[in-house]
């Protein structure tokens, strides 16, 4: 069992998946540079850092788009005809699973069931749950992100 | 619905009046059980994580939800959360633990802030030194399972550990360790307070090809018809999953739902979630999406379950696009075997059971594919 020197701090010690979520939340991914602080700070080698953050599918070592869509491909949704919302958001964003549109608006992944399967088939956009989705429902949810990214532009 | 009953604090100040034995001897005579899947006694638990010699020791909430098609969890967290506090910090005194965890699923990451305000407020109405702290989970269903939580608790990577040790004696840095799945400790509130509390009383979360589908309270030994009524299908149902890994059978209205009946069937009940299909499906799809959550799921570390899942997901996904025949079966049986008898922890020990199951139940969806060719 690891013993408990590592993320000791004014005597509290810190849980390690907190600190990386609250380093992720405010820099958007955790870079190497981030790495190395959170490294160094809680005396964690960093070698042992990054195998942490690779185990997990929601840290993410790369920059990611302005928006992150997870989509349920796990039972309750594929009945639900998860499938073909999957297929309906990689040929929209013209990305694959794991990537992220060349204008930096939308990351899209696929998760394994996000407990919203009493009102499938569901997604976590930006960590939050939109449900009960059609082909429809997405294209507006995705025709509002883009609008909204454009009038910032402006 | 049982689990909707409020304790308001009447639970733990009795749980202070009877002492630590007597909370202990409590939950053991309700006869209440682990609601994650594994139903061990709880009482049992508490009893050993009680009894170990130790300096410190602490109690995890699992709320690290993961099997799909189950969502009970979360209704709870959503319509009962200061019960289930209540339940931690009734286990905290029960056992003599003063530092708790709540280990919540990234997925619900939008539970948080709402949690965190009210874990705040339990903690001043209840006027403790106990401290309970949220850990955000970060997609791992692995990390439901006990040992691998207490590792990714302790800032390593996820992975299952073989036991012995068993972290009730021997858990976070080394110290006892309770750990208790959110329904377990809101029931264990409940069971303290209420002397009409039921311990056959279940949550089932209800999914799939239905009209009403959502968490339900039914006894253990409930007619299928029945959760079939309350289900709403709109069209005639084929198969029932128990979640990914309790196994796949044909609907079978008459059956009473107990672990002994689904036993026969090779299924198993787990945490009595049911996701419904219905005759519009080929099993060999829903095997399939099953087979495809275990290859993302495996966190590595034993070979037959790392390259294993792959190598059923394969063989399904030939199967699945007419390549596949009559020979892969016996194949893809011994594969689902093999993994369960080598494989270090709970996953892979059951993710073979939809292969299995499916095959034995529904070998005509299998034929449909075979004479595709
Ligand atoms: S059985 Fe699978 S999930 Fe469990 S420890 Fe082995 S590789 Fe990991
Ligand atoms: S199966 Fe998609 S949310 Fe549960």
């Amino acid at each position: 069992m690891s013993e408990r020197t590592n993320l000791m701090e004014g005597g509290k010690d810190e849980i390690l998946l907190n600190v990386l979520h609250r380093a992720q939340e405010k820099h958007g991914y955790l870079s190497e540079s981030v790495l190395k602080k959170i490294s160094s700070k809680y005396s964690i080698p960093i070698a042992k850092l990054y195998g942490v953050v690779k185990f997990y599918t929601m840290f993410h070592t790369e920059p990611q788009g302005k928006n992150i869509i997870e989509i349920c491909g796990s039972p309750s949704c594929v009945l639900n005809n998860g499938i073909s919302l999957e297929q309906f958001l990689k040929s929209e964003l013209k990305i694959k699973i794991g990537e992220t549109t060349q204008d930096k608006l939308f990351s899209l992944y696929k998760t394994s069931c996000i407990g919203c399967c009493d009102e499938a088939p569901a997604m976590l956009l930006n960590r939050k749950p939109c449900t009960r989705l059609t082909i429809d429902s997405l294209k507006a949810t995705i025709e509002n992100l883009r609008k909204e990214a454009g009038e910032k532009k402006e | 619905m049982q689990i909707l009953r409020k304790t308001n604090l009447k639970a733990l100040a009795k749980a202070h009046a009877l002492g630590q034995e007597g909370v202990i001897a409590l939950i053991e005579r309700k006869g209440l059980e682990g609601r994650g899947g594994a139903a061990f006694p709880t009482g049992k638990k508490w009893r050993t994580c009680h009894d170990t010699q130790a300096d410190e020791r602490f109690v995890v909430c699992n709320a690290d939800e993961g099997e799909p098609g189950t969502f009970k969890d979360k209704f709870i967290i959503l319509n009962n959360p200061k019960t289930m506090i209540e339940g931690i910090l009734i286990a905290a005194y029960a056992i003599g633990a003063k530092r708790c965890f709540i280990y919540l699923r990234g997925e619900y990451e939008f539970l948080r802030p709402k949690l965190q305000r009210q874990v705040k407020s339990m903690l001043k109405r209840a006027k403790t030194d106990v401290t309970i702290e949220i850990v955000r989970g970060a997609g791992a269903y692995i990390c439901g399972e006990s040992t691998a939580l207490l590792q990714s608790l302790q800032g390593n990577r996820g992975t299952a550990m073989s036991k012995p040790p068993n972290p009730t004696r021997n858990g976070l840095w080394g110290k006892p360790t309770m750990i208790n799945n959110v329904e377990t400790l809101t029931c264990a509130a409940q069971a303290v307070l209420f002397d009409n509390w039921k311990p056959e009383v279940r949550l089932f979360s209800l999914s799939g090809n239905i009209q009403n589908p959502g968490v339900y309270e039914f006894p253990i030994g409930v007619k299928m018809s029945k959760v079939i009524k309350a289900a709403n299908p709109k069209r005639k149902l084929k198969a029932v999953s128990f979640g990914c890994f309790g196994g796949i059978m044909p609907v079978d209205e008459n059956m009473a739902i107990t672990p002994e009946t689904l036993m026969m069937e090779k299924c198993h009940h787990g945490a009595y979630s049911i996701i419904f299909a219905d005759e519009t499906n080929n099993v060999v799809d829903l095997s399939l999406s099953i087979a495809k959550f275990y290859t993302y799921e495996s966190c590595g570390k034993c070979t037959p379950c790392r390259e294993g899942t792959v190598r059923m997901l394969n063989l399904l996904r030939k199967i699945h696009s007419g390549e596949g025949s009559r020979e892969d079966l016996p194949i893809l049986c011994e594969l689902a075997n093999h993994i369960q008898e080598t494989a270090l922890c709970g996953l892979g020990q059951t993710c073979g059971n939809h292969v299995l199951t499916s095959i034995l139940h529904f070998p005509q969806d299998y034929e449909a594919y075979f004479s595709k060719k």
